[in-house]
């Protein structure tokens, strides 16, 4: 009875203590140290991208199914395949999608754990503009029960404005932050930021 | 003891004869017979309407919804209804999904109502009266990092007004607007609320199955959808974490947070089938299995239009 109560006891030590265990902080490093693959990744979806506009993730975390929507003026088709089922090629063949150049990012995204990447449009001054969102799940030990955390990085086509702790904003003058996903994003560089997020899209 | 029996039925005859006689006094007095129907009107009447506006200047009552502006959304939701946009991570998509009926049905009426609205700070849709709080009127045309809905500053204003005016147990804790709480329990929409709105603003019959937590247990969903959608509308009210896998977390809480608008359902195999359905301003088509479908379903809402004098 003892020796159940000291387990008992144990078991909640250990999860008290797993539950205060922080994650392995995402820092610039993390970009750093992949910063050509991940410019890689980002500069292969905006050639794709501009021949065909979709989003392509993963729908598990073994990385083994491949979710991908295919955006047309007058529909947007979302389907999900297994990594290696003829269907996927079928389906980009089918869609007029570049299927090789496809591949080749579905297997660079996978060799970095790179969940999701779309495009985002947002607006500034009335004006549309875009950016790569890709969302990267950390290698860190997961925590039973805790929601799962993910990196997002976005990239722009412009120079960004930051704040003095590095957080981004919406305009140089006006020091309002600029969330996305009502998230804050915290600088890499002038046109790369990052952010820790429960949602991975 | 018969006696009084017998006073109580004469009680009743006569209650009922001042509930009859009145009611015809009521429907004589307007010169018009009391009529339960749908309010309809074309595309045509709306954009010809909206070709008049030509006089529209800024609302003290909207400080921040430039008339230019509000107009171009007005037309642009008329003249594709299919791409009103509830915004990136707001919790409007209620809102928008019933929006697909006004302005597929009776874009007039729609029209009339946000000019209305724009005009006075005030104005009757359907059996509501709306006067909006102020923080509303500030908030409406600032919303910002949310797609498309940025630049939409009449969808901002209609959206903040229903998300103002109705509210259901989810919205008890957080009834004052704030900036942000578009993405908060201040714009949250539960499935009686969902109805309540579709019935009350544009008038239509609602059978409804389901609720917020139980799924609604349909044996064969794909039949009752297809039956369905031959007579009217369908709003389906959805677990969006399934549907568009926002999370790996194994451990999920199912319950519906999105409501999309059926379009069509087509089986592909015994265990496969094609849906397709408006959400996030444009169709998408996707391919689901009978059982995943099955899962993601919490709430079913079959819309018709009322015909004159249908109960």
């Amino acid at each position: 009875m003892q020796n159940n109560r000291n387990y008992i006891l144990l078991l909640c030590l250990v999860l008290l203590f797993g539950s205060c265990v922080s994650r392995k902080v995402f820092s610039t490093n993390y970009y750093h140290e992949n910063e050509k693959t991940l410019t890689g990744i980002e500069q292969s979806f905006k050639t794709l991208y501009a021949q065909k506009p979709f989003s392509l993730g993963f729908s598990d975390l073994s990385f083994n199914y491949i979710s991908i929507e295919i955006i047309t003026d007058s529909i947007k088709y979302i389907y999900e395949f297994q990594i290696n089922e003829p269907r996927f090629q079928d389906t980009l063949h089918k869609y007029n999608l570049p299927a090789d150049g496809i591949t080749n990012l579905v297997n660079q995204m996978r060799s970095i754990h790179c969940l999701w990447i779309n495009n985002l449009d947002f607006y500034t001054n009335n004006q549309k503009r875009s950016l790569v969102f890709m969302s990267i799940h950390p290698l860190a030990i997961h925590i039973p029960f805790a929601p799962e955390k993910y990196y997002i990085l976005t990239f722009y086509s412009q120079p960004q404005y930051f704040d003095s702790e590095g957080r981004l904003l919406e305009r140089r003058r006006l020091k309002k932050l600029r969330k996305i996903n009502d998230e804050v994003f915290r600088r890499i560089n002038d046109k790369v930021c990052y952010t820790i997020s429960e949602r991975f899209r | 003891m018969r006696t009084g029996k017998k006073n109580i039925i004469r009680l009743l005859y006569t209650l009922l004869s001042c509930c009859i006689y009145l009611g015809c006094l009521k429907a004589s007095a307007t010169g018009k017979p009391i009529s339960d129907t749908t309010p309809l009107s074309t595309k045509e009447q709306a954009l010809a309407f909206l070709d008049k506006q030509t006089d529209l200047t800024a609302s003290n009552f909207w400080p921040n919804v430039h008339p230019v502006f509000f107009l171009q959304n007005l037309r642009k939701n008329i003249e594709n209804p299919l791409s009103i946009y509830e915004g990136r991570s707001t919790n409007f998509c209620g809102y928008a999904a019933l929006s697909y009926l006004p302005l597929h049905d009776d874009p007039l009426g729609y029209l009339r109502f946000m000019l209305e609205i724009y005009k006075n700070g005030k104005a009757v849709y359907g059996k509501e009266y709306f006067e909006p709080s102020r923080e509303i009127k500030l908030a409406a045309g600032t919303l910002s990092f949310k797609g498309e809905l940025d630049i939409r500053p009449a969808d901002q204003l209609w959206f903040m007004l229903l998300a103002d005016h109705f509210k259901g147990y989810l919205n008890f804790f957080d009834k004052q607007y704030n900036p942000g709480d578009e993405n908060k329990t201040w714009a949250a929409v539960n499935f009686a609320k969902f109805n309540r709105m579709v019935r009350n603003l544009f008038n239509y019959r609602i059978e409804s199955i389901g609720s917020d937590l139980v799924r609604p247990g349909l044996r064969d969903p794909v039949e009752y959808l297809s039956e369905r959608l031959q007579t009217g509308n369908i709003a389906l009210f959805v677990n969006n974490l399934d549907l568009y896998k926002k999370n790996h977390t194994q451990l999920k809480f199912a319950v519906p947070t999105h409501f999309v608008i059926l379009l069509n359902i087509t089986e592909i195999d015994d265990d496969t089938v094609a849906i397709t359905y408006w959400d996030y301003g444009g169709k998408t088509l996707q391919r689901v299995s009978v059982s995943f479908l099955k899962k993601i379903i919490f709430g079913i809402s079959h819309i018709t239009q009322k015909t004159v004098h249908a109960k």
